[in-house]
């Protein structure tokens, strides 16, 4: 202890001695980059560097924060223009440029369009009819899975899969004019993939299938009618989100019913596609008369029309999240199928980089 | 910190391609230096876009998108005088058009075109002695195995063909053909599909002089059935040994002299092999897979060199190499062209073509027109144009290099290069063959020498230039000079100076190639 307290009375004394030594290094240091905490060994002294440059970077956002509140009350004051705002930077906006995104006036993507295998689908002259199935092993949240999925698309169809290969499946949905197959991949009584086959010679989809939520687990959830759905797609914007965007599409009848309020998304960030299933309806906010007892009737109802028109949403049906691992040209075929894309490890030469 | 590694693709030589996709498009790609691009861009009073020099760029499309229209294979013959390319189409079309403006020479309709499409096409380089100037030889084969070998008049009516110059055949009786192949000379031909093994024809004859056994069953007495999805022929001037790819994802070295079983065969990762390229050297094969790989193999060993890395994501479907720069062109499924460096193995370009393509040709005579054209159109460019010499010096320097280092590396893969040679070798074939079994160093130098020679006709139209370049440079420095500050006067002399020791190299480069044109015409 004795030898700690004379260590301290001397550094004491250093920092008594070398006061204006100190000052000096405070004002250099913010033009030299401060040391790095990480290449302090002590710990208390790495803990009491780090935790200063939290709190000076802490001081400077809130500096920051305040110019522009007073500038923008400023120039609200004088009837200017704002200041524009800054942008948040994220990976989405940031993301690496990429020539295959598709552009709306781009008339060969859609005689491409035109020419591809959903057409027939698409354009309604026949409807969709799914065939699902499942791997060989399947138990648990599987069929739950699977029962869920056969009230999301219309039109439907579950199979027991037996031993059948899945090639003897394409040919029997080929004579049975299904227009698609799924096939619901599940790895230890979890369903972890899904393989979407287009018909008869539409490409094959492989996804991955994640953070699976089941209808009973999912709070205050609706329960679907049996009206064909509408369906969202989001930001699939490439060639490649384009032909997966309109894979998905071919699943789904193309006339909704309106009446039904009932909408199934896909959404797309990051690569990831987000599926979500929702009734919808539109609400009129009822705004509450200020003296309620001294008016009539009829009055209250006009008030009542008044209100606002909000959408409210229920979701229902599961939830989940397909990332695409590969997509084949023609049906399902391991050993001499083409593929169209497939991810490599190479490719991810940057995490702003997205393929849909 | 975000993983980031920042993919640059250098740009490649000036070249031109013609990619075919399976809406029935032609688009023509030319890499053109910072010349013409710069060009356009003025002619169109756009602020001027900086786009780094040698970028490969959509320039033409020809025909109207149509799925029935389909391309399915290409053929191009680029001579110098008469250049003409053949195209086949899913309705059975076959067209010649003219590969420097897409016009077309001549079609004609085949029968059956739905459940017997074309498979195979080749265009004849050779000028057929019977026949008139004005007309082109074609053999086709369509899926069944029915090949024609037909004649078109170029220019004629519409569906022109005599009847007696034609031959058909029937190649297979039960299967599909996938792959067909015509040999350097012109006077073989190759079959393979799915149900039919790798046969070779003679043209002349019409007849099947070798037919390819298929392997024995392997360890687990497992017999893969017959599938062959491209082929090849090793070398341009040596009809007999083929080199193919199957779908059971293996490559396969045939030798008709040898035996009737494949003399080499290694599989490759896990699937088909789509398309197979020889190389000019005589043993290298590039070949591409269902699954986006591209990789190149050594022949002789059996071993790859190496894969294609960095890009691809699609099954490729067509490898072309060009014949005089070490690229090679690759497209398919993933709607790109992209262009290879041979040696390094990276990616050069890629151009998205919004079409999955079927097929991709290179025109090799494109060096020397486009900086003609570019020479009688802007002589003011002309300084430009001298920076372009530049970069082909450097280019040639850094080829050198390359070469040295070849030098160095091939020496230790010193291995029994060949199969043993029947006795019924052409004499030819012997001398060929021997001194690459004796010494490999002779071999290499050779091999050297050609680069050298490869290097020197991509300068040769530059040197055409040059006397007009220098006037035009004096011109410039003239005019410059007068509102020049001092900063640009100093800087002056340094150009001269290059310009000097660019000229002197020029010299040097004309007497090596007067010496080597010497032993050039003796052959």
């Amino acid at each position: 202890m004795g030898m700690g307290g004379k260590r301290k009375r001397d550094e004491g004394g250093e920092s008594g001695g070398g006061g204006a030594a100190e000052e000096e290094v405070r004002q250099v240091n913010p033009q030299r980059k401060q040391v790095l905490p990480s290449s302090i060994k002590n710990k208390d002294k790495r803990a009491a560097v780090h935790s200063k440059i939290k709190h000076e970077k802490k001081l400077e956002k809130r500096k920051k924060q305040k110019d522009r509140e007073a500038k923008e009350k400023k120039a609200m004051d004088l009837g200017e223009e704002l200041p524009p705002r800054p942008v948040p930077h994220t990976i989405e906006n940031q993301r690496v440029p990429d020539e295959t995104i598709c552009k709306p006036d781009d008339k060969e993507l859609f005689a491409g369009n035109d020419a591809d295998e959903f057409s027939g689908v698409l354009k309604r002259e026949f409807t969709p009819k799914i065939l699902i199935t499942t791997c060989r092993f399947n138990s648990t949240r599987g069929p739950a899975f699977i029962s869920e999925l056969l009230t999301v698309i219309p039109n439907a169809h579950y199979y027991k899969r037996g031993t059948y290969d899945l090639k003897q499946i394409v040919k029997y949905a080929n004579k049975k004019e299904f227009t698609s197959i799924v096939v619901v991949h599940t790895n230890r009584r979890e369903p972890d993939a899904l393989l979407i086959i287009g018909l008869p010679e539409g490409p094959t989809a492989h996804f991955k299938l994640s953070s699976l939520v089941l209808r009973k687990d999912i709070k205050n959830h609706g329960n679907p009618t049996r009206h064909m759905p509408e369906l969202v797609m989001n930001n699939f914007t490439t060639r490649l989100g384009h032909r997966v965007g309109r894979m998905i599409q071919s699943l789904f009848p193309q006339d909704p019913n309106f009446r039904g309020r009932r909408v199934v998304t896909f959404h797309n960030q990051r690569d990831f596609i987000f599926f979500r299933h929702h009734r919808y309806i539109f609400d009129q906010k009822e705004i509450k008369p200020l003296d309620g007892k001294g008016k009539n009737k009829e009055t209250k109802e006009k008030e009542k029309k008044l209100g606002k028109v909000i959408a409210r949403l229920q979701e229902c049906g599961p939830r989940f999240t397909l990332k695409l691992i590969s997509l084949q040209h023609g049906t399902f075929d391991t050993k001499g199928g083409e593929y169209e894309w497939v991810h490599k490890p190479e490719m991810d030469t940057s995490r702003r980089r997205f393929f849909l | 910190m975000p993983r980031t590694t920042t993919v640059e693709l250098p740009g490649c030589p000036p070249i031109r391609a013609l990619t075919f996709d399976i809406l029935g498009l032609i688009k023509v790609i030319e890499s053109s230096s910072a010349v013409t691009e710069e060009a356009a861009a003025d002619g169109s009073n756009k602020p001027k876009v900086v786009t780094p020099a040698n970028t490969p760029k959509i320039v033409e499309k020809w025909g109207e998108p149509d799925a029935s229209r389909c391309i399915l294979n290409a053929s191009i013959n680029d001579s110098k005088s008469d250049p003409l390319l053949a195209v086949a189409r899913k309705n059975g079309q076959i067209e010649v058009l003219n590969p420097l403006n897409g016009e077309i020479c001549a079609s004609e309709t085949l029968e059956d075109n739905i459940n017997n499409p074309i498979s195979g096409l080749h265009l004849f380089r050779k000028e057929n002695s019977g026949l008139s100037s004005r007309s082109c030889s074609l053999l086709t084969c369509t899926e069944k195995g029915n090949v024609v070998l037909r004649s078109l008049e170029i220019g004629g009516p519409v569906a022109g063909s005599n009847d007696d110059s034609r031959k058909a055949w029937n190649v297979c009786s039960a299967g599909n053909i996938f792959c067909s192949a015509v040999d350097g000379t012109e006077k073989y031909a190759v079959f393979g599909g799915k149900g039919v093994e790798i046969n070779v024809w003679d043209l002349e004859s019409c007849s099947k002089i070798w037919n390819a056994k298929s392997p024995k069953k392997d360890s687990l007495d497992i017999f893969t059935p017959t599938w062959f999805t491209a082929a090849t022929f090793l070398s341009k001037d040596d009809h007999r040994k083929i080199v193919t790819g199957t779908n059971s994802h293996q490559v396969r070295l045939y030798d008709i002299s040898a035996q009737r079983r494949p003399v080499i065969s290694f599989a490759f990762r896990a699937t088909a092999i789509k398309s197979v390229t020889e190389d000019l050297d005589g043993h290298t094969i590039y070949f591409g897979t269902g699954g986006g790989d591209l990789a190149s193999v050594d022949m002789r060993t059996g071993k790859v060199l190496g894969s294609f890395i960095g890009g691809s994501s699609g099954s490729i479907r067509s490898i072309v190499r060009h014949p005089e720069f070490p690229i090679i062109a690759s497209c398919g499924l993933d709607r790109c062209l992209r262009f290879w460096d041979i040696k390094t193995r990276q990616p050069l370009a890629a151009v998205f073509l919004k079409q999955i393509l079927t097929k991709v040709v290179f025109d090799s005579n494109f060096c020397d027109k486009g900086t003609i054209t570019a020479a009688t159109d802007q002589p003011e460019k002309e300084q430009e144009n001298k920076e372009e010499d530049e970069d082909l010096s450097v280019r040639r320097k850094r080829s050198s290099r390359e070469n040295d280092q070849e030098k160095q590396l091939k020496p230790k893969q010193k291995k029994p290069v060949q199969q043993e040679v029947d006795d019924n070798d052409d004499g030819e074939q012997e001398k060929q063959l021997k001194p690459k079994k004796k010494k490999n160093k002779n071999v290499q130098q050779e091999v050297e020498d050609d680069l050298d020679d490869e290097q020197e006709k991509q300068l040769k139209p530059k040197k055409k230039q040059q006397p007009l370049q220098q006037e035009v440079d004096g011109d410039d420095d003239n005019e410059q000079e007068k509102p020049m500050s001092e900063d640009e006067d100093a800087l002056l002399p340094l150009k001269r100076k290059k310009a000097s020791e660019k000229s002197e190299q020029k010299q040097k480069l004309k007497a090596k190639k007067k010496k080597k044109r010497v032993p050039q015409e003796d052959d």
